[in-house]
């Protein structure tokens, strides 16, 4: 009797592909670089992962744009050729599988049923739960309920990009969907949140090899991101920095200051405050990134960045977040903990009701402070 | 119109203007001491040059300190990469690209030889059986 795919292990899987041990420890010593891995770590992957047999992965596209799999399909090194024919078994993802309809739905099933508690789950966008979620439904079936079935069986979910992974733009205000993110809905399930509108492709491909490799969820940070990549601020790491320190800023985006490549952070930068790892991967197989182009970090990677006021205003207006008022991530905490609890929708609307209040303050605040009327 | 060299972009100056900047010496630095290590203990050790915050200039300094030496390896599995020994014996610089010419890593490697170059273990018995196979092929063999 033949071997199901998932039974052949990656190193069959190289040979089947024409791909030579070297081809392959080339690979890992690539991705070990992306992840900022010590690199003897790129031959020590390659030799552990060539015994290991190839997980489940399964891929739901919920409320979002597909531009974090169009990223994803970007990605350099480790290329999504080589994670799908190589090293992973892509069992469902409705944007690139070439089966459709009963026959798309039924290889998820099936999946699901054959690697029950093993399958790494992949979510790509927020979850609505508004008109008892009919905004998002795929096969006659409502995104969150296709999300609690098929989370049952993870051994791990991860959260590709900021819709997924903290509700992004669907659950910027005034959330018409009442869109949530992934770890509001699901509480029992270790979540690895990668985020970033969207993410940097070698971020998604590295934090799956990571985890393949390892079989263990990686060091996250307070908001459930691999450290690893999501350790230090852009600002941190950012080629401009000596000309903060140097107080050397642009006022505008054509000013002699622009034109010396001085720090763009009175020009909106976010990237004192935000945790991703743009500044040393970059973007475009390490070409460049958005401030290396001229343009401030618009903080896509953290919780809220949709509704944090102007991409364009400097990072002391004040905003959102006064002294004992919830910040969106106490918010979403609160939500985590509530589902747990069974109590979702009830909690949820008055973490809702009291963040649109808090920000219709500030917004006030803020016209005020601009002298609009 | 006017054309794209009217605009006036003017290049900052690179911060460390000839000789070796102050992480190429602390590079050179820590590989006595991994070649230290190597020559005591056979240890061998890999510095990830991606990882670190080098400018282009650090870049041309480093490999100017270290030179080229006598080896040079052509490694053709999913794309080129140049492996070669620099004037320093025992220091390896090694880039690998993938099919597209890109580079996705590029190392230097304190050790006798790098890892990638050596056949590994396992395949040294699948070249046998290749052999065998072949002879098998071939007339005289096959006729005796």
């Amino acid at each position: 009797m033949p071997r199901s795919d998932i039974e052949v292990t990656v190193g069959e899987m190289l040979r089947q592909h024409g791909i030579s041990r070297r081809g392959f420890i080339k690979f890992c010593t690539a991705a070990a670089s992306a992840m900022a891995l010590p690199p003897s770590m790129g031959v020590a992957m390659a030799e552990q992962l060539i015994h290991a047999r190839r997980p489940s992965v399964l891929y739901l596209s919920f409320q979002e744009c597909t531009g974090c799999l169009e990223s994803l399909t970007r990605s350099f090194a480790p290329t999504i050729e080589n994670l799908i024919f190589n090293v992973i078994s892509l069992d469902y993802d409705d944007t690139l599988m070439a089966a459709a309809g009963e026959a798309a739905e039924s290889a998820r099933m099936q999946a699901m049923k054959d690697n029950f508690g093993k399958y790494v789950l992949i979510v790509d966008g927020s979850v609505p739960t508004g008109a008892g979620g009919a905004y998002c439904t795929a096969g006659g079936r409502s995104a969150v309920d296709t999300l609690r079935e098929a989370a049952k069986g993870a051994a791990a979910i991860v959260c590709v990009g900021t819709c997924s992974a903290f509700g992004g733009i669907p659950f910027a205000d005034p959330n018409p969907t009442e869109a949530w993110p992934v770890m509001a809905i699901v509480g029992d399930k270790p979540i690895i949140n990668v985020s970033g509108c969207p993410p940097i492709p070698e971020v998604i491909t590295g934090t799956l090899l990571q985890f393949v490799t390892t079989g263990k969820v990686p060091d996250l940070d307070e908001h459930r991101r691999p450290k690893v990549f999501f350790g230090n601020t852009i600002h941190d790491r950012c080629y401009r920095r000596p000309f903060y320190d140097q107080g050397k800023f642009a006022k505008s985006f054509d000013d002699e200051g622009a034109r010396n490549g001085w720090c763009l952070y009175e020009l909106g930068c976010k990237g004192p405050t935000t945790y991703n790892a743009c500044a040393t991967v970059k973007w475009n197989g390490g070409t460049s990134f958005p401030i290396e182009s001229g343009h401030g970090c618009i903080g896509c990677s953290e919780p809220g960045f949709w509704d944090k006021g102007s991409f364009y205003a400097a990072q002391s207006t004040p905003l959102w977040g006064k002294a004992g008022e919830s910040s969106p991530r106490e918010v979403l905490e609160l939500t985590a903990a509530a589902v747990s609890a069974g109590a979702v929708i009830g909690v949820a609307s008055a973490g809702v009701s009291r963040l649109r209040q808090h920000r219709s303050a500030q917004d006030a605040d803020q016209r005020e402070s601009n002298g609009d009327n | 119109m006017s054309r794209l060299s009217d605009i006036p972009i003017r290049i900052e100056p690179p911060l460390a203007v000839g000789g070796v900047g102050g992480g190429v010496t602390a590079l050179l630095s820590e590989l006595i001491t991994l070649l230290e290590r190597l020559g005591a203990s056979q240890e061998s050790a890999a510095i990830d040059l991606r990882s670190l915050p080098m400018s282009i200039d650090d870049l041309a300094g480093l490999r100017r300190a270290l030179g080229e030496g006598e080896v040079r390896a052509t490694l053709d599995a999913e794309g080129l990469s140049a492996i070669r020994e620099t004037k320093v014996p025992g220091v390896w610089w090694v880039e690998h690209r993938d099919r597209h010419g890109e580079l996705i890593a590029e190392l230097i490697e304190v050790t006798r030889m790098p890892q990638i170059l050596m056949t590994a273990p396992e395949e040294i018995a699948t070249g046998a059986r290749l052999l065998r196979e072949q002879l098998a092929l071939h007339p005289v063999a096959r006729a005796q």
